[in-house]
């Protein structure tokens, strides 16, 4: 009996010791790198030209939601949970849009979506995730977003800036509109392509 | 005492549990070589099986098999920079356009091999309307009945998308019709698709904003949306490569040669159709498709992390067996041919023969 109390304080002292020492690791080594400063520039071109740097962008108000994507062969990916700058507010910065114009958004890999207006405010398609079946939604927001589920975006996910269709319902758009590492958002008049 | 031997008897056992678990993980991760293939989207079902088939021979190799749109799986390589073992596209001329010598200077491959067909057909099932009188003679016309929905993808992201286009622009010759691009395309959008003449070649212009302006016409990113709407009923037709209808378990309207792009016979006649796209989606390609038969096309990148696995896997795909899982669902496969026999690798030369250009 002595002789198991014995034991018992002695592995509650090394338990506390060793808690102790990781408590005290812990503080003066904090897990998890801290949050490295991101040079990035977005370009935003409308009636004026102005270039926000990461940290603007994300000092601005944001908006949060739900979102996701499917790619060609139906590979869903999320829904996540967004967040992130609306795209209109950046076109106001710039003189806004409105329906006479689309609205080009590019990336350094040479990749480029066209908008409409309609799109810009929320115009688009959503699909149940589980069958890819087209549902309802409530009003759409798209985003340039900058972080998903709580933190951060990874490169492969199109750090620092990634476009995004989110929502209060946890639903997906298709998946060539979230273009990833977005560096420039042009507002144009609409073509006339009546040619014959 | 008898109480510590036990605890440290159970740690112990603890431990050596742990560590051998950990051991073994990490022993089978070492062993695994991982071999990354990238295919279009079309090719998914085939390419599960041969998938199966491969890692059934090669024990210890893990396939992993990643489909996407022809370009964005050449962008994987080229703009991405992901490393990739094979690449395996629905358009082979995109492997010399994307990959040989590109204006920047880089070169990520220089030979391709095509072993793969298809054809543009029109597809549906038993819920669509006038199922059981659409023929190869009057699709034109059920689909423009108004009561009839129909649906393509989008020509800006989808291959599939731009072949409707020329599809129904050869139509109006072979039919001898000059409104049926008008008819079922051109008025169901706003903007609309405007079509000049340039020559002997018609140049069909699809604006930078792609949009059916009523509901006759739907437009998609791609195959597998269409094929949930048709199954749901929201759609009576949909253009569609005819090995995807037929590995869907739908029906199908087959088009006259002349038009489906899927015969060297009529390469001239397919090539007086171009679909110039609005806008530039990828810098790396230009915005102007060329009418063409329909065949796809494979490749190992120069930076290819396991190039003898690559060259093997791309031997079975070409080879007998693979062509069998291919034609057993319902991939139609060519004669594999090349166009630098003296240049691809030399296990691949017993299967393929050169490429006579016309």
């Amino acid at each position: 009996m002595k002789e198991s109390r014995k034991i018992i304080g002695f592995v509650f002292v090394i338990t506390v010791i060793c808690i102790g020492a990781i408590a005290a690791v812990m503080y003066m080594y904090p897990i998890g790198k801290p949050e490295e400063k991101i040079n990035w520039n977005l370009t935003l071109i409308g009636t004026a030209e102005k270039v926000v740097a990461f940290d603007e962008l994300k000092a601005m108000p944001s908006y949060a939601g739900y979102g996701g994507f499917f790619s060609t062969v139906g590979m869903i990916n999320g829904p996540f949970k967004c967040k992130g700058v609306p795209v209109e507010d950046l076109c106001a910065l710039v003189g806004g849009i409105n329906d006479s114009n689309t609205l080009w958004v590019s990336a350094p890999d040479g990749y480029m979506m066209v908008f409409t207006y309609d799109q810009v405010k929320g115009d688009f398609i959503t699909y149940e995730p589980a069958t890819l079946k087209e549902m309802p939604h409530s009003p759409l927001k798209m985003i340039l977003t900058y972080e998903q589920d709580g933190a951060s975006l990874s490169e492969d996910d199109g750090r620092p800036l990634r476009l995004a269709i989110v929502s209060e319902d946890k639903l997906l758009t298709e998946g060539h509109y979230w273009i990833k590492w977005v560096d420039k958002i042009a507002i144009r008049a609409i073509k006339n392509q009546n040619k014959t | 005492m008898k109480t510590i031997h036990i605890a440290v008897l159970v740690l112990l056992i603890v431990a050596v549990v742990i560590s051998t678990a950990i051991y073994q993980q990490q022993e089978q991760e070492q062993e695994e070589t991982k071999l990354k293939v990238i295919y279009a989207g079309s090719l998914i079902v085939p390419f599960e099986e041969i998938e199966k088939q491969f890692e059934s021979m090669h024990p210890g190799v893990d396939v992993q098999i990643e489909g996407h749109g022809s370009i964005q799986a050449i962008r994987q390589v080229t703009d991405i920079h992901k490393e990739v073992d094979v690449l395996a596209v629905a358009d082979y001329s995109l492997i010399p356009d994307m990959m040989y010598a590109t204006p920047s200077g880089e070169d990520y491959t220089d030979w391709y091999v095509k072993f793969a067909t298809n054809q543009m057909v029109i597809a549906y099932n038993n819920k669509s309307k006038y199922a059981d009188e659409i023929t190869e003679s009057n699709w034109y016309e059920i689909l423009e009945r108004p009561e009839v929905k129909f649906g393509f993808s989008n020509p800006t992201l989808d291959s599939c998308g731009y072949r409707t286009l020329m599809v129904t622009q050869l139509a109006e010759s072979y039919y001898d019709n000059p409104t049926i691009f008008d008819d079922l395309i051109a008025c169901n959008f706003e903007p609309t698709i405007s079509v000049t003449k340039e020559g002997d070649t018609y140049i069909v212009f699809v604006p930078e904003i792609f949009e059916p302006h009523a509901g006759k016409v739907v437009v998609r990113g791609g195959s597998v949306q269409l094929l949930a709407l048709l199954e749901y009923g929201g759609l009576d037709y949909t253009f569609q490569y005819k090995s995807v209808a037929q590995q869907h378990g739908l029906r199908f309207v087959e088009l006259p040669d002349q038009i489906d792009l899927s015969s060297t016979e009529y390469e001239d006649d397919y090539k007086k159709v171009n679909v110039r796209l609005g806008f530039q989606r990828f810098s790396a390609v230009d915005t102007e498709r060329v009418g063409r038969p329909i065949y796809y096309g494979v490749t190992i990148p120069r930076n290819a992390p396991q190039p003898e696995l690559a060259v093997e896997f791309v031997k079975f795909v070409i080879g007998k067996k693979g062509q069998r899982v291919l034609g057993d669902l319902e991939q139609p496969t060519i004669q594999p041919v090349t166009d630098k026999f003296d240049v691809i690798p030399d296990e691949l030369r017993s299967v393929v023969i050169k490429e006579t250009k016309k």
